[in-house]
């Protein structure tokens, strides 16, 4: 496997906050990787980190084996697309227009355009100035300008966090297809179920440092309580701990038919999230 | 490390072109020196004195002013972030960023040339074209320091009356003798060029515009980071 990104002990410290205390993670080649953390973990600091956009004060950071500051070679930016809150476009041109100019960026045939806008579901309005775009619509934009180059890393910070179902639903679905051509994909989320259906790996900042890492299956088990919910005719419903204590008392609901519905209690990533992050709320 | 691309120069040209066209506010500009070369047609003074304001006018006012604000408002969109992010190389965004105010500066003295009848010696047309870059890295460097496209207005006024219009403000350096320095401006110098002396002025011209462009490339590399 090729490790793509590689991030040990990395600090960043801004005049009133700790962003990032100690985060440690890598990314392997192939990977959707989800960062997930409350607003102002560090989510967007990190990206811009590996990016060359700021500078680390500790740590090592890698990417495609060479240390972020090879990152602002003009070279190496080929290799990856980005998309964050400081993304910008020309406001005064379609969105075609602002399209065409990264081609040439990037060095893309001009039909690279087609695809990248049926990615976003944005085709048919290609003409249309990008003034006149609502803030999905401009996401989908930015979206699109990130994956024209099918670059081997792609960056989303909240890339649909202005979007409705239907589209998002369509994003995922170019990422995915995306994804299995080769690109690793590191992104950033407050959206548990985007987190869950979409990424491979996930790990959870808060307070500048990693809380918990894993595949949302394993995370799913590292933090189940092991109960399982047995709803009985009669309207009640019981928790019971999934061990052998208990089998005696679910063996004899069963024996008497009185078991109408029985599940695991299997936690969801946002109650994990809720569980990791929610105590400092108080 | 500096790798230069003529195709992401001339996209990135094409592009500021397409914006500038679009954006009225900023491209009624142009207008200024050319009506300015037009009054003066008739007056008494010599060609290569009628020139002076105009020259004047569309350094400050189209070089360095638009330029600065085309850069500011890629500053505050972000599109200055997105292309430093781009395999856009920073030779090829100062370039490409500076070719439309260039060629458009070009045009415009050439019409006022031929409004007040004045045929630059070739010295004199290359300091001209060496001035336009000195002006145009002069309006980077103020659209870089900007914080809105509205705050360069401010910023780039007392550049804009001081720069280019050195030889307005050394007529009066026999009264206030601090105006004495502005003899050394590029403008004061672009005005003995036109008198006759050359060597002296251009050496003058090419030290500012060396100096101009080393402070926007550092002042770009700033950028690039938060
Ligand atoms: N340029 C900056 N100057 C000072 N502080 C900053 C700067 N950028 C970020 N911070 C601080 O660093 C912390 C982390 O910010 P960051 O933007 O990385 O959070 P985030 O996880 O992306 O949040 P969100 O989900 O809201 O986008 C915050 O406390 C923020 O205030
Ligand atoms: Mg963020």
């Amino acid at each position: 496997m090729t490790t793509i990104i590689d991030v040990r002990h990395l600090k960043k410290a801004f005049q009133q906050s700790n962003a990032l205390a100690d985060v440690t993670f890598s990314i392997q080649k192939g990977e959707i990787f989800g960062f997930l953390g409350p607003s102002g973990s560090g989510k967007t600091t990190t990206i811009k980190i590996l990016t060359a956009q700021l500078h680390k004060d500790a740590g090592e950071a890698f990417v495609f084996d060479m240390p972020v500051s090879a990152m602002q070679d003009s070279k190496n930016r080929e290799k990856f697309g980005i998309l964050t809150d400081n993304s910008g476009l020309y406001s005064r041109l379609s969105i075609e227009e602002n399209l065409a100019l990264y081609c040439k960026l990037y060095n893309v045939p001009n039909t690279a355009i087609k695809e990248a806008l049926e990615f976003v579901n944005l085709y048919g309005e290609r003409k249309k100035k990008v003034s006149m775009l609502s803030k999905g619509m401009t996401q989908r934009v930015l979206l699109a300008r990130a994956i024209l180059h099918k670059p081997d890393l792609l960056f989303l910070d909240e890339p649909t966090s202005a979007l409705d179902p239907v589209n998002t639903a369509h994003i995922y679905k170019g990422l995915r297809a995306l994804n299995e051509l080769g690109t690793t994909i590191f992104l950033t989320t407050h959206d548990m179920q985007e987190a869950d259906t979409l990424c491979h790996r996930v790990a959870f900042l808060n307070k500048g440092t990693i809380q918990a890492i894993g595949t949302p299956k394993q995370l799913k088990e590292q933090y189940s309580e092991q109960t399982i919910t047995v709803e009985l005719k009669d309207g009640s419903s019981q928790v019971i701990k999934n061990d052998a204590q208990n089998a005696q008392s679910l063996h004899d609901w069963m024996a008497n038919n009185q078991i109408s519905r029985i599940f695991s209690n299997e936690p969801t990533l946002g109650d994990i999230f809720m569980k990791i992050t929610g105590s400092d709320l108080q | 490390m500096m790798n230069i691309s003529i195709a992401r120069i001339q996209a990135i040209f094409m592009k500021d072109y397409k914006e500038f066209s679009r954006n009225y506010a900023i491209s009624v500009m142009v207008f200024i020196p050319i009506i300015m070369a037009f009054l003066y047609r008739d007056m008494e003074f010599d060609a290569a004195q009628k020139m002076l304001f105009p020259l004047a006018i569309t350094f400050g006012m189209v070089t360095a002013f638009v330029q600065a604000a085309l850069i500011a408002e890629e500053k505050e969109r972000n599109t200055l972030r997105s292309l430093l992010l781009s395999p856009a190389s920073l030779a090829d965004i100062l370039i490409g960023k500076s070719a439309l105010v260039s060629t458009i500066s070009v045009i415009i003295i050439a019409l006022c040339c031929y409004a007040v009848n004045y045929t630059p010696s070739a010295t004199m047309i290359i300091a001209i074209i060496l001035s336009i870059v000195f002006y145009a890295a002069l309006g980077t460097i103020c659209g870089l320091f900007a914080k809105s496209t509205m705050e360069t207005t401010f910023t780039v006024l007392p550049v804009v009356i001081i720069f280019p219009f050195g030889p307005f403000i050394s007529m009066f350096a026999e009264r206030f003798s601090v105006l004495k320095i502005a003899k050394w401006l590029p403008s004061s110098q672009l005005a003995d060029l036109a008198q006759g002396d050359s060597l002296v002025p251009m050496i003058g011209i090419v030290l500012w515009t060396i100096a101009a462009w080393v402070a926007a490339i550092i002042l770009c590399k700033k950028r690039m980071v938060d």
